[in-house]
Parts: C-alpha cells; structure tokens; sequence
C-alpha cells in the first residue's frame, strides 16, 4: 500500500508501471494462481492437459471473455448488468426466428445477425436510459430488465427452442474454424482487441474511466455522463448479444433458457480478473483472465467429476472471495 | 438574560489564573496518517476557567488534536495528562466520563430520534427496566431552558434546521456536567440572537471554572471571548500567547509563517471588457437571489461572504451546475443560455470546485488523465472521438510542469497527491484550453502554504496576461489582498461592491452583520 517514490524499483521499466506498487502483485498474482490451479488438477487427473480438453478450454473460455468483457464495460462506470443472462436467451430466440423466417438464404442470416445484435444494443440502451436519466439504480434497473427479457424470450418462442437454423449461420458462428482457430475464439479474440482500442484509445473509452473513477468530477468536468452511461449499457448488451449469436450457432437452435448462470459467471470473471465494483478499474485483460479463471475451475472440477451443484457453490465462494480481495486492495470501507 | 446556575459548580477560578494548574496538559503529540504528519510535537495546557482558542489554517492540525483531546484518535507519541495523570488509553466514552465534552462541526445527534432522546442517549433514566419518558422530558426541558435556546426537545432531530441542531449538540456536552468543553466553529450556523446566548453561556462557564477550547476563525468572536491563543501551522505548535494585545496581522503572520505582503503578490490589475456578467440572476433554489455581478478582463473579482451566503452557488450557477430561475448569464457581451459545463468550457468558462475529492477529481486515476478530463473535446487531445495520446502526455506534462507540481510524474494516481497538489492537477484543467474566465471556488481549503503561494503566482500571472478571475473566499484576507474589487453577498443577495480606499477588511465584515434578526434558515451550512 505504501508507495514511496524510490526510484530504483521493477517498476522503472516505464512509468506507467508506477500507479501502485500493489497492481504488479495482482497482475502476477492471478496467472500465478492459474498456473497452480492447472497444475493442481493435473496432478488429480492428467486429462487436463490432453490437447482435445486445452482446445475445448480455450472455446469455453472464449464465450465466457464476450460476456466477462460486456460486463467489465458497465463495471467501469460503477454498474453491472443483472440482465445480461436473460437478454442472451431473448435476443437468441429473436435472431433464430429471423434466421429460420420467411427471409431464406443470406438475407435470413444477414436479417437474423443484425435484428439480433440490433435488439440487443436497444435492450442495453434502455438499461442504460434508466439508469442514466431515471437515476435508478443499475441494481434495480437492470433487474427489471432480467425480468422483462425472461418474459420476452417465452413470449417469442412459446416456451420451446426455435430449430432449424441455416447451416450457412451454424457453420460461420460455430463450426468454420480458418487457420485452424475456431470461430468463436476468433470472434472473442477480435471483440477484446477492438474493445482494447475502444477503451484507451477513443474519447468515449476514457469516459467510461472518468464516470467510473467519480462521477460528480467527470460531470463537473463537462464529460456527458448521461449519454456515456447509456453507451456503456448498449455497448454491454451488444458485446452479450454478439456472444449469445455464438451459443446460438453453437446449439443449433434459439434456446429460451440460453442464458442460465451466465449473469452469475460473467460477473464473477469480470471480478476475479481485477475489475472493481466500485469503477474506474479494469479492462479487456481482467475479462480475458478472469474468463479463463472459471472455465478452469469448472472444467477440473468436471473433469475431477466434482458434483454440479458443488461446483455451484464454489463458484458463488469464488465471486465473493474476489469482492473481498478487491476491498482489501482497495483499501477498506469506503 | 436571566441565568440560572448550573447543577454542580465547582468553586470559581479566576479566568487564566496563572496560578490555576491545567486540567488537561498535553505534551509532544504526534499523529500521523498515511502520508501525513497531521501533528507534529504539539504541546498545550488548558487551565480551568479559561477560553483557550485554537488558531490555524485549513490543515493546520485542530481538528485532529480536538479529536486527540476528545479520545478520538490516539496519539502516537507524545503524554497526554488530565489533572496531571496520564489519561492512558483514552475513548470517546472514557473521555466523556472524565469530563472532556466535545461539540464537532460533524453532529453526534441520531437523525431519526428526538431531541431529548439524544440528549440522554446511552445515559438514559430508567424506571423498573423502562425508559423514564416523563424524567427524560422534565430533565431535557430544563436543560435547553437553562441554555435560553428556543429549542423543542419532543422534535426529531431530522426535521431541525442546522442552527437548532448545532444547539442539541451543545445540549448534549452540557448534559454531561463538562469539565473541558470543546467548541468546533460554533457559530458557524447559528443566528447573532443565538450567538449571543452561545456568548453569554460561554462566559457564565467561564466563570464557574470550566475549561473551553474554542476553534474558530472569527476575529470578532476569537476577540471576545478568547483569554490564551494557541496558532499551529502545518501539525507544529508555533506560539501560545494572551489575547490581550495580539493584533490580527501578527496571527495572521503565525498562522501562514510569512508576512502577509510576502505571501499575497502584488497584481497589476487593468480591467478591460466585461467578461462574465450576471443580471438579476435567481437560482431555482433560492440560494441565490436578483444578484448582479460583473467580472472584467485582466482583474480578480472577489466575492466574500459567510458560509452559506450563496456566494459559491452563484459561480456555480453561471457554469451550469445550479439550476437558474431567473436573469441572465452573459459571456464577453452575449447571453449564455442555458449553461452546462461543457458548454461553458467551450465558451471558455472554466469553474473550479471546492471540494476537490467530491467534485474535482477521480483519486484513482492518474494525474494525466484528471488533468485532461475537461478538454477531451480539444484539438490537442483527441481528434475524431480518438484519443491522441502523445499529444495528450506532452500537453500535460508541460502544464504540470509550468504550475509546479513536484514530483511532475503524471501517471501517478491524483489519490497519492497532496491538497496542493491536487490543486494544481485541477487548475491545470483550466490551463490546457483555451480558457478566458476563471471561477475559483474557496481555491485554497485544505492546501499548505507553499501551495497557497503557488496558486496565487498562477492567479497573478493569468490576471496580468488578460483572463477575468473571480475568487469566492470565506477566508477574507485572501479575498482582500488579491482583489481588485470584491463583492460581499450576505443571505443570498449581492448587497456590496467594494474598490478601492473602501475595500477594507472592516468595511466586508459590517456588511456580514449588517443585517441582524432570526431570519435565517439553517441552510447556512457549516465552515469547511
């Protein structure tokens, strides 16, 4: 915690090294214990490391990062997207009857990707409205949203999964695999890079630092807080809604209950890899590592056949343990 | 004012007696917080029977030695002793059962619960294992009674305006039969009537032996009421002298530790066109009511007056942060409708916030970033919605470097940095656009003296090179040296412009108790 201006620490190699001296722990720290983690479910069962169970690792984990990296945007402005889950299951029914619509061939996948990613960016510009103009909470605002979109998702699907889907959409969101990669890594891999040069390098991307760090400065400030709170929710829903195309191409139908625990995991990630709930900290690396923190953890506890609803309970130790390392980081109870 | 003599007096002890031996003695106390020495070896007798005022600048340490008097902190280093006994390990509990009673600036008082249920919380008179409601009424009645307040003691504390708050506080140390008795700028919400009464019963304290270590910044008051005077400066006790004697510029001197010609340049002020111009303006809020003002090119304006007075709320308002009801805002000529802060920024207007942790600054990032957040619609910055961020570093590094801010490591976080510090990365908002008008809200609050001298180089500087500087100060000397006119707002209105041979310490503070009555609502808050 203390921080002294010594010159002559590791941390000289550049400046922006310095903000605290604490943050090259936690940057360590979390590899640190991935390897262990790996290492320790290796030892209890050597399938871990066999290439098809890296591979399917890697897949896993990318679907999680999308979503990790749509949370971490809210999380930076001091919120959190309780909807996420929900809104996947409804935009996945959504973009599936498109898909399977009157529209046929190419502009049924054209119309299917675009209405999907367009009403998911309008279900988090409507999280984001409230929250910003309203002044509801992003607890209680998104909240109403999960309900909503659980509503939505039965309504437009009758309750049952919407099959059929081209296998024009299957095979590019799922199975095409160029150079080898599969596609949703690639896809995870493109959003988290863009989304890198989103956050450092753009204006809007600053925003989402400043509101988090304090709000009342960045209004003061002249920032227009309002309308990047509404930017930073669309922009969360449309990472989630770009995630939830995949699982959709991945299970071949629009699935109504598509979005399980995915509020719980993504949020979790987020935490786990560094991002705080109280903003202003964290980016694309805490979802990515975070990310691939709970795909480990679930796939050795799958793996060392752990009960599912032990691992759920691990999971929710996990989430609170990161949020209380967060506040022993950050320095008690503000 | 009829006076009735409190429960147990203890026999009466000339005021300051010489001869009396201090009741609390504190020796060479050292506290420190992160980053901070906030005390530094301070030592102080206070004797039965005096009013021992502690003098000092924001940051000086008063604070946090009342709250080492009053158990709040423990000291690290240094003998506390009361009646020449070391107090040991001192709580706010065991320091209240000794008889050392503070009154804070932050109220004690439970929100929710009535007058009289604070003043006997945790003390209270039971019957058979219940409350004794009729004995805790008679007791409290008497007790506010005895203090001359017009105060209802079956009211929730919640629904009183501050001034009868401040009065429960005080209520409640008196409660306690107080042997030391601690006042925290006192009067800083109450009405003149109600100082009065305040004055009177601190008198009659006096008199009957208690101790009273008084804080505040108030000539008037301090002049009164005060027999010693104790001024710290930066954690360090300077000097403890008698009242009698002491003029004004030789406190003012201990407390900032240079003269007063010394600290406050001298400014070329030239005043050209009217820069920012407000007419008849109103706030939805009533905070500030038909005030005119005018802020011209190459001059500081100064705005003085009490805390509360509106002062603060009127910058604030032509920036854009307090809703307007009525008048008109006007830049260089033309009306400014509608303000926000983004547009006044673009229109070069630029406001300066107080409170610089609320308002001013996000304490994670780093100073970089603080020091931009205003500008990130400029040309140097970013272009298209894209950051430039070589742009952005050399801009800020240069700025920092030309107001003085050391280490100039701008990707420190602001959070590492000191009140002056701070200041600086603020200010430089100011600095890396093209910014015309200068609104500095109480600019100097919690920042040390080197800092002070700083800031008003940088003051001198844009006033001489043609910006319009207007300086909203409660602490008057600065507003008095660094003026070339000031206005004086008291309750809301504008009721003063002063230049020249007028413009006298004296002549703004008639015009604070130019008014007198029980006009005043408790929304005149409490000095910083």
């Amino acid at each position: 915690m203390t921080e002294t201006p010594v010159p002559s620490t590791a941390t000289v190699a550049s400046p922006a090294a310095m903000p605290a001296a604490g943050s090259l722990v936690r940057r360590l720290g979390l590899p640190a214990a991935l390897v262990v983690m790996v290492a320790a479910f290796t030892v209890a069962e050597p399938r871990m490391l066999a290439g098809d169970n890296l591979l399917n690792v890697v897949v896993q984990a990318s679907y999680l990062t999308l979503f990790a990296l749509a949370q971490v945007v809210v999380l930076l402005t001091r919120g959190f997207d309780l909807s996420l889950g929900t809104a996947v299951s409804t935009v996945s029914v959504f973009a599936a009857l498109l898909l399977t619509g009157s529209f046929g061939g190419a502009a049924g996948t054209l119309a299917g990707i675009v209405g999907g990613l367009a009403l998911a960016a309008a279900i988090g510009a409507v999280n984001g409205a409230v929250v910003a103009w309203l002044r509801v909470s992003p607890f209680v605002a998104t909240l109403g949203m999960l309900n909503v979109c659980l509503g939505l998702a039965s309504l437009l699907s009758d309750g049952r999964p919407v099959a059929g889907l081209p296998d024009t959409f299957t095979t590019l969101f799922y199975a095409a695999a160029p150079l080898g990669i599969p596609a949703p890594v690639l896809v995870a891999l493109g959003v988290a890079g863009l989304l890198y040069a989103l956050l450092h390098h753009t204006v809007f991307g600053r925003s989402l630092y400043l509101v988090g760090g304090n709000p009342r400065a960045a209004e003061v400030a002249g920032v227009p807080v309002r309308a990047v709170l509404v930017g930073a929710y669309a922009l969360c829903s449309l990472l989630a809604g770009i995630g939830a195309l995949l699982l959709t191409a991945r299970t071949g139908t629009g699935e109504p209950n598509l979005g399980g625990t995915l509020t719980l995991e993504s949020i979790a990630a987020a935490v786990v890899g560094g991002a705080s709930l109280r903003g202003g900290a964290g980016g694309v690396g805490a979802a990515v590592l975070g990310a691939l923190f709970v795909t480990v953890l679930a796939n050795g506890m799958n793996l060392t056949r752990v009960d599912g609803n032990v691992q759920a309970i691990v999971l929710g130790c996990v989430i609170v343990a990161a949020v209380v390392a967060d506040r022993l980081r950050t320095g008690g109870g503000r | 004012m009829a006076v009735a003599p409190l429960p147990t007096a203890p026999a009466p002890v000339a005021p300051g007696t010489a001869s009396a031996a201090p009741v609390l003695s504190l020796r060479g106390i050292v506290k420190c917080f992160p980053g901070v020495r906030a005390l530094d070896g301070v030592s102080l007798d206070v004797r039965p029977g005096e009013v021992h005022v502690l003098l000092g600048e924001n940051g000086a340490g008063k604070s946090t030695l009342i709250n080492v008097i009053a158990g709040t902190f423990a000291a690290d280093a240094g003998d506390y002793l009361i009646d020449g006994m070391p107090a040991g390990a001192l709580t706010p509990q065991r320091a209240r059962a000794l008889g050392i009673c503070p009154v804070f600036q932050e109220f004690s008082l439970a929100p929710n619960l009535t007058v009289e249920d604070n003043l006997f919380l945790g003390r209270e008179p039971r019957r058979l294992g219940f409350l004794d409601r009729r004995a805790m009424r008679a007791e409290a009645r008497r007790i506010i009674a005895d203090l001359g307040f017009d105060l209802d003691p079956a009211r929730t504390v919640a629904t009183l305006s501050r001034a009868h708050q401040q009065m429960a506080e005080i209520a409640k140390a008196l409660l306690a039969e107080p042997r030391v008795l601690i006042l925290d700028e006192p009067t800083a919400s109450l009405t003149e009537s109600e100082t009065e009464k305040l004055f009177g019963l601190i008198e009659r304290l006096r008199a009957e032996g208690v101790a009273i270590i008084y804080v505040s910044h108030r000539m008037p008051e301090i002049r009164r009421l005060g027999d010693r005077i104790t001024v710290l400066r930066d954690g360090r006790h300077v000097r403890t002298l008698p009242m009698a004697g002491v003029t004004e510029e030789a406190l003012v001197e201990l407390m900032t530790g240079r003269k007063v010609e010394v600290l406050f340049p001298h400014i070329q002020h030239r005043p050209g066109e009217a820069a920012l111009e407000l007419r008849g303006l109103t706030t939805a809020d009533r905070s500030v009511q038909g005030a005119d003002f005018v802020a011209r090119r190459g001059e500081i304006t100064g705005i003085a007056g009490l805390v509360g007075c509106g002062k603060s709320e009127l910058v604030r308002a032509a920036y854009g942060l307090c809703p307007l009801e009525g008048g008109e805002v006007r830049l260089f000529g033309e009306t400014f409708r509608h303000p926000s802060p983004a547009r006044a920024l673009r229109q070069g207007l630029c406001y300066f916030p107080s409170d610089r942790v609320a308002e001013g600054l996000a304490l994670e990032r780093p100073i970089r970033e603080n020091a931009s957040m205003a500008a990130l619609d400029e040309a140097a910055i970013a272009r298209g919605g894209v950051l430039r961020r070589a742009g952005e570093r050399g801009l800020i590094q240069r700025t920092v470097e030309r107001l003085a801010l050391r280490p100039a490591h701008i990707e420190r976080p602001v959070g590492a940095l000191s009140g002056g510090n701070r200041q600086k990365v603020v200010l430089a908002r100011g600095l890396v656009r093209d910014t015309q008008v200068f609104l500095f809200d109480e600019p100097t609050v919690g920042i040390d003296v080197g800092a002070k001298a700083d800031l008003y180089a940088v003051l001198k500087e844009l006033a001489e090179g043609g910006a319009a500087i207007v300086l909203v100060s409660s602490e008057l000397p600065e507003v008095l040296h660094l003026s070339n006119r000031v206005y004086v707002m008291h309750r809301s209105r504008m009721i003063a412009e002063l230049s020249g041979a007028d413009l006298t310490e004296q002549a703004i503070l008639s015009c604070f108790f130019a008014e007198t009555g029980d006009g005043r609502t408790g929304r005149e808050g409490v000095a910083s």
